[in-house]
């Protein structure tokens, strides 16, 4: 563990001794708006938490626009005027860069690493591209942990209706089918956990996967369900980043984000089987109405993407998709403009008859993950199309009916995930 | 008048007869040997084919996606037959080795003497084309994909020309280990490359200059807007 750590930082975490609360930032040529995240953090850790020790660590992934020299640098300006009572302990603040492939997961691992050495009680981890991060976020994310006992709070926010359609149309309703947790977010981005399980964090070995990239956010959640930890959300308001996110490529993104999901299904097979229903789970904060930046969305090209798609990825999808599910979506995804629609449960038989086959190797795995953004793009289309005139919270009933498509056709994906498990001994076999 | 005789039809004859009892045991033998080993062989292939269906071997290669080129040759039933014919050809091939070997002529132990060397080369070819029916395989799937997701309108055509240039590139390498006409091969297939190539960029650079261009500012513009109204996660 402690290659993690430069020779500089060892030092300084040896300076520091112990810690009770751990801020983590990871970055990546963040320098125009992690200033304004250090502010916000440094300020929530004077006002809401003054008597506790606390370290800010930017895990850096090699920055060249100077993110870490803001990170050093930033200044709270007017915090005087935000704190009702003055610190007790001085907050630290640490840029290191970090060790291992690049990318979120590496970066959020040594922070992990700081928390374990630094015996901390919190660890909450912030995007260095957030704008509309207030001081309140360490509060909500932070507080859950220290005084109640909770190890891990997953973000709440309001976004816009189009926006996080990787979460809308899979992680959260698989996360919430399949581990019985009903966390709206899974793959927020901001985080709060314990020191415990920080260190449970670390002593998986995933640092060579896609966890490493973007598969963390996912792999943090699905962890701390599965393996009984206790979870709850925090209401943060709206979330708004910066508008570009630099090495954001979609298909790469998704490629390790489902993939890591996908992966997760095989560690915690016993776990998802034995789940047949979900319960909420606790909001910590005031959910207040928030206004959210409006979108654009070019459903034209996502049809299109979707239509070359199914022509062009025939084969690759006829090795995975049943024959009905093949019929099916050839019949759907054909019609043009506002007739263009995949249904909720095609959708859903499709992302578990993918599951399978991703668990059970029936082609390469990158292949497969990547012959499904056509399909998503596809379903992305359909659901904006369906939801341009809706309200927000008419979104929400309609993400919620996505949801119980997933849920009534859970026993669909445990029967054909064990068929094709002892088809594969018994081709194995003879 | 008798030794003029001798000399013009008994000799001969007598020599003809004195080969003759030594060239048709090895014939008979020889033919003997084909029409055992012909049935063997057949015996092979049919046990072979009922071997591979008990193992579900078309099961497994049509997942491959293989089964489908097998059968769109007309040549073979299945995966299962080829997989048969082939142990069928391999036994045959034994069979004439054993047939040359047990003839026990000058010509015929060369003969096998020759092929028996030539053997690491047909393996080592063998393995070669195996290789390259594989690697193109996985980097045409590749290229698919990710032409596809790039919407790039020739998807197909794209993946199509990468498997052909690297199966092209193994069977080169596979008639170099058989010393069959390797350089002109290679040459040929370097000059053809290039001219794809070269021709490519003079229609691209020149003839659909215009284009070109258009497509690389749509390209750019549409990458951008779309990064920065939207958000996936």
């Amino acid at each position: 563990m402690d290659d993690l750590f430069p020779t500089e930082l060892k030092a300084r975490l040896a300076q520091i001794g112990e810690a009770d609360i751990v801020v983590g930032i990871p970055s990546y040529n963040n320098a125009r708006t992690i200033g304004h995240v250090v502010r916000a953090v440094s300020v929530g850790l004077a006002k809401y938490f003054p008597a506790q020790r606390s370290v800010i660590v930017n895990s850096d992934g090699g920055s060249k626009d100077k993110t870490q020299e803001v990170v050093m640098h930033a200044e709270g300006g007017a915090d005087d005027l935000l704190l009702v009572s003055h610190p007790v302990h001085t907050s630290y603040r640490i840029s290191t860069p970090y060790h291992g492939i690049p990318g979120k997961g590496s970066a959020f691992r040594t922070i992990f690493a700081v928390a374990r050495q630094l015996n901390a009680r919190a660890c909450v981890v912030v995007d260095s591209d957030l704008r509309s991060i207030t001081p309140g976020w360490i509060e909500l994310l932070a507080r859950p942990v220290l005084e109640h006992g909770y190890d891990y709070i997953a973000p709440y926010y309001h976004r816009h209706k189009y926006d996080g359609t990787i979460t809308n149309g899979i992680i959260y309703p698989m996360t919430r089918t399949l581990y019985g947790k009903s966390v709206r977010q899974p793959i927020g981005g901001e985080f709060g956990f314990s020191g415990t399980l920080a260190a449970r964090y670390l002593e998986k070995d995933v640092w060579d996967t896609d966890v490493a990239r973007f598969g963390i956010d996912i792999w943090m959640t699905v962890t701390a369900i599965a393996e009984g930890f206790r979870v709850g959300q925090a209401y943060l308001g709206a979330k708004i980043h910066d508008a570009k996110d630099p090495g954001a490529d979609l298909t790469s993104m998704f490629r390790q984000v489902i993939g890591s999901f996908f992966s997760l299904m095989g560690s915690y097979e016993n776990v998802w089987k034995q789940v047949h229903s979900h319960e909420t789970v606790p909001l910590f904060g005031f959910p207040f109405e928030v206004g959210v930046e409006p979108l654009t969305v070019n459903t034209d090209r996502m049809i299109h993407a979707a239509q070359q798609g199914v022509s062009d990825l025939h084969e690759i999808y006829s090795s995975f998709l049943s024959a009905q599910t093949l019929v099916d979506l050839n019949n759907y995804v054909h019609r043009n403009g506002k007739g263009f629609h995949i249904p909720d449960q095609l959708w859903v038989r499709m992302i578990y008859q993918a599951a399978i086959a991703y668990h059970y190797r029936v082609l390469d795995r990158e292949h497969l993950l990547q012959s499904l953004v056509p399909l998503y793009l596809g379903r992305t289309a359909s659901f904006v199309l369906e939801v341009t005139d809706s309200t927000a919270t008419q979104v929400e009933e309609r993400i919620e009916g996505l949801c119980q498509v997933f849920e009534n056709e859970k026993p669909y994906l445990t029967e054909y995930w064990d068929a094709a498990g002892k088809e594969k001994v018994h081709a194995q076999s003879v | 008048m008798r030794s003029l005789f001798d000399r013009m039809l008994l000799e001969p004859f007598n020599r003809l007869a004195d080969q003759s009892t030594h060239v048709v045991p090895i014939l008979i033998m020889v033919l003997v040997t084909l029409i055992i080993g012909g049935f063997l062989a057949y015996c092979v292939r049919w046990l072979t084919y009922r071997l591979l269906q008990f193992a579900r071997f078309d099961h497994l290669v049509q997942r491959t996606g293989f089964a489908g080129m097998i059968e769109r040759t007309g040549v073979f039933r299945s995966p299962a037959d080829l997989g048969a014919r082939f142990v069928q050809a391999l036994m045959w091939l034994f069979v004439v080795l054993f047939a040359l070997s047990a003839a026990d002529t000058p010509a015929s132990v060369e003969l096998v003497r020759r092929f028996v060397d030539y053997i690491p080369n047909l393996i080592a070819a063998g393995l070669v084309l195996l290789l390259g029916v594989v690697v193109s395989r996985m980097i045409s799937r590749s290229a698919l994909l990710a032409a596809v997701n790039a919407q790039w309108p020739a998807a197909r055509l794209i993946a199509g020309g990468v498997r052909v240039l690297v199966m092209t590139l193994a069977i080169v390498i596979a008639l170099e280990q058989l010393h069959i006409g390797s350089l002109p091969l290679l040459v040929a297939f370097a000059i053809v490359f290039a001219g794809i190539v070269f021709a490519l960029a003079i229609a691209f650079g020149l003839g659909a200059r215009d284009m070109a261009r258009q497509w690389l500012e749509a390209k750019v513009r549409s990458s951008v807007a779309e990064e920065e109204v939207f958000r996936h996660l």
